[in-house]
């Protein structure tokens, strides 16, 4: 123990008296680290803001739209479209492991309270809407099976409606005109963690009963009387939802008279495929980023060897020198040795706090860089792979000279 | 095409007693540097016996080699070999690091060692920052931190004016009247009479051998 301090205390105070050698010599493991931990961290924000969508409701959302399109190309050979009906949500509802389904109608509509109006958007629903959207009653009640039965004219609000039409009063209880129908607001919603999508403010809406919005806002369906015009189905945080998506597939041809091989007019969108095709395409990019780091990192090894063999020849004599007063072969070996891995030590450690400050510049935008002990051990043990790798090939030469030699080397 | 023997030292046969003051003088090239690595423990020869206090040198791996230089022999360069951002302390005590077992307090007996050379104020000047004489008196102190038994000086004064070399020469000399066996390697007839014994070599053999009154 004793016996490494002394070797540690002399590889320090060498590298100490040649400080800008030392400080030249470790700037490439500086950069190599700092370019590992850097992009070790982006590949974990990346990885977390994967898992964090993978969970959330929204990842284990599917959504059945009417396909316009789909059918065939020409618009005359476009059947007359059959709507989704409310049936088609209770049996969805009935899947082994959904948790919600919903289905709505929804218009552009103004709405207009005692001192402001305001373009929004309409949405009738069901009681398990709110649940299938991951939002939450803020204050007041959410709508409810009487409301939906009776057909009341009772309304929920985001914040933004809240904001715009009521300012500082308390919109419980007041009176909101939807296109010239009077609703009773009963709660307002809180704020929605989704993101501004395409532009659309998510807290911009009125939520009402499906029945009072279907009966008296957007208006029936020729054919049938309970249509809904698209329908969300989440899935429980276990659920298989390639399995929930094939017996919402069955239930639909069935309910719409589509035989098993026809292409069906609508089209199920399942978000959680999505996510699983993007964590695909990002881990090659955090294994292109990390190889990339490695890559300088080498680099910075590269630069380490040089210098300890230039530093070797510069030493010669020192070297012959410390052999004749009875340094032994292993002696040197471990000195030299030494001098490289704290090199790459020091360079290691500032490397970290330089892949750590990388985070603050201002160009990252949506990625997180999430620092963790696991990669900044990983980063910084790379470093001391390195110094030994880089720093042996240099060190065993110096051990292998002739102290004869060395000594009349000037 | 055949390439021609060279033998640095041919048939030599050489007792050195303990407590003796031996200069080795000779021109270049005459066989008197590869004399000094052989009894420095630095080299080995192509055949014969080497024994120093003793030991027979042929018999020793490299690091037994280095163990026994460090015990045994004290070295003194030419051009002093100091290193030059350490102080004359941690220079002296440079033997001593590699000492196993692990020698107790190296900067007492590195203090020791300086004083012994008259250099006990200067322990925390730079080698740049003193003299000539100074610095080998500093490389003569390393030399003696590990208590050899044999101090062996390769030119001592060839980088020295003359004034000092006396001094660094008279150094030796009481050096040796404290029982410590000197072996001077020059090619300065002034710097052999200090010595008890001066061997005399050309082209690898010795040419003569005398012993001597020492000047004063």
């Amino acid at each position: 123990m004793r016996r490494l301090l002394t070797t540690f205390g002399l590889a320090i105070s060498s590298l100490v008296e040649h400080p800008m050698r030392s400080l030249l010599t470790s700037l490439g493991v500086i950069i190599g680290v700092g370019a590992v931990f850097a992009m070790l961290a982006i590949g974990e924000g990346t990885t977390r803001q994967l898992m964090e969508q993978a969970n959330s409701v929204s990842t284990r959302t599917m959504t059945v739209y009417q396909d316009w399109g789909r059918r065939s190309g020409r618009s005359s050979q476009a059947r007359p479209r059959k709507p989704f009906i409310e049936s088609d949500v209770e049996e969805f509802r009935n899947i082994p492991g959904v948790v919600a389904a919903s289905g709505e109608v929804s218009r552009n509509v103004s709405a207009v309270s005692e001192t402001a109006d305001w373009n929004s958007t309409l949405t009738g629903i069901d009681t398990d809407y709110l649940n299938a959207n991951d939002l939450t009653v803020q204050r007041g009640r959410a709508i409810n099976f009487v409301d939906l039965d009776q057909r009341a004219t009772v309304a929920l609000i985001g914040q933004t409606i809240a904001r715009t039409l009521y300012r500082d009063q308390d919109p419980i209880g007041q009176r909101i005109k939807v296109n010239n129908i009077p609703f009773e607001i009963i709660g307002v919603v809180n704020p929605s963690d989704q993101q501004n999508w395409r532009g659309q403010d998510p807290d911009d809406f009125i939520l009402a009963p499906l029945t009072t919005a279907r009966n008296r806002v957007t208006g029936g369906n020729q054919y049938v009387s309970s249509h809904v015009e698209s329908i969300k189905v989440v899935g429980g945080p276990d659920a298989d939802l390639q399995r929930i998506q094939a017996e919402m597939d069955i239930i639909l041809k069935r309910s719409r008279g589509i035989k098993a091989t026809e292409t069906p007019d609508y089209r199920i969108f399942n978000f959680a495929a999505n996510i699983a095709a993007r964590a695909k395409t990002d881990r090659t990019g955090t294994l292109l980023l990390a190889a990339m780091g490695i890559v300088s990192l080498i680099v910075g090894g590269v630069g380490v060897m040089n210098i300890m063999l230039v530093s070797v020849t510069e030493r010669t004599w020192e070297i012959g020198l410390r052999m004749a007063i009875g340094a032994k072969k292993s002696d040197i070996l471990t000195q030299f040795l030494t001098e490289a891995v704290l090199l790459c030590l020091f360079g290691g450690l500032a490397g970290l706090a330089l892949g750590y400050s990388v985070a603050l510049l201002p160009f990252w935008g949506d990625i997180s860089l999430v620092y963790t002990l696991q990669t900044a051990s990983i980063a910084f043990g790379s470093a001391m792979f390195i110094g030994v790798v880089f720093g042996f090939l240099p060190a065993r030469r110096a051990a292998q000279l002739n102290p004869i030699e060395a000594l009349r080397h000037e | 095409m055949g390439s021609t023997e060279v033998r640095a030292l041919d048939d030599v046969s050489l007792d050195i007693e303990q407590g003796d003051f031996v200069a080795i003088i000779g021109s270049s090239g005459s066989g008197k540097s590869s004399l000094m690595n052989m009894l420095g423990g630095l080299d080995k020869p192509t055949s014969g016996d080497v024994f120093i206090a003793g030991q027979d040198m042929r018999g020793l791996s490299s690091s037994a080699l280095a163990r026994f230089r460090n015990e045994t022999i004290g070295f003194i360069f030419q051009q002093f070999q100091l290193l030059p951002k350490k102080s004359a302390l941690k220079n002296v005590t440079l033997p001593l690091q590699y000492r196993r077992p692990r020698y107790d307090e190296p900067l007492k007996r590195a203090q020791v060692c300086l004083e012994m050379v008259g250099l006990g104020e200067r322990s925390h000047h730079k080698p740049t920052e003193l003299s000539g004489g100074q610095q080998q008196r500093v490389a003569v102190a390393r030399a003696l931190a590990g208590e050899p038994k044999v101090l062996l000086a390769d030119e001592p004064t060839g980088a020295l004016d003359s004034k000092t070399s006396v001094d660094i020469m008279r150094l030796m000399q009481e050096l040796n009247r404290d029982g410590i066996t000197i072996i001077v390697i020059t090619h300065d007839e002034e710097v052999a009479a200090y010595a008890n014994r001066v061997i005399e070599f050309r082209d690898g053999k010795i040419i003569a051998d005398k012993r001597q009154e020492v000047a004063a």
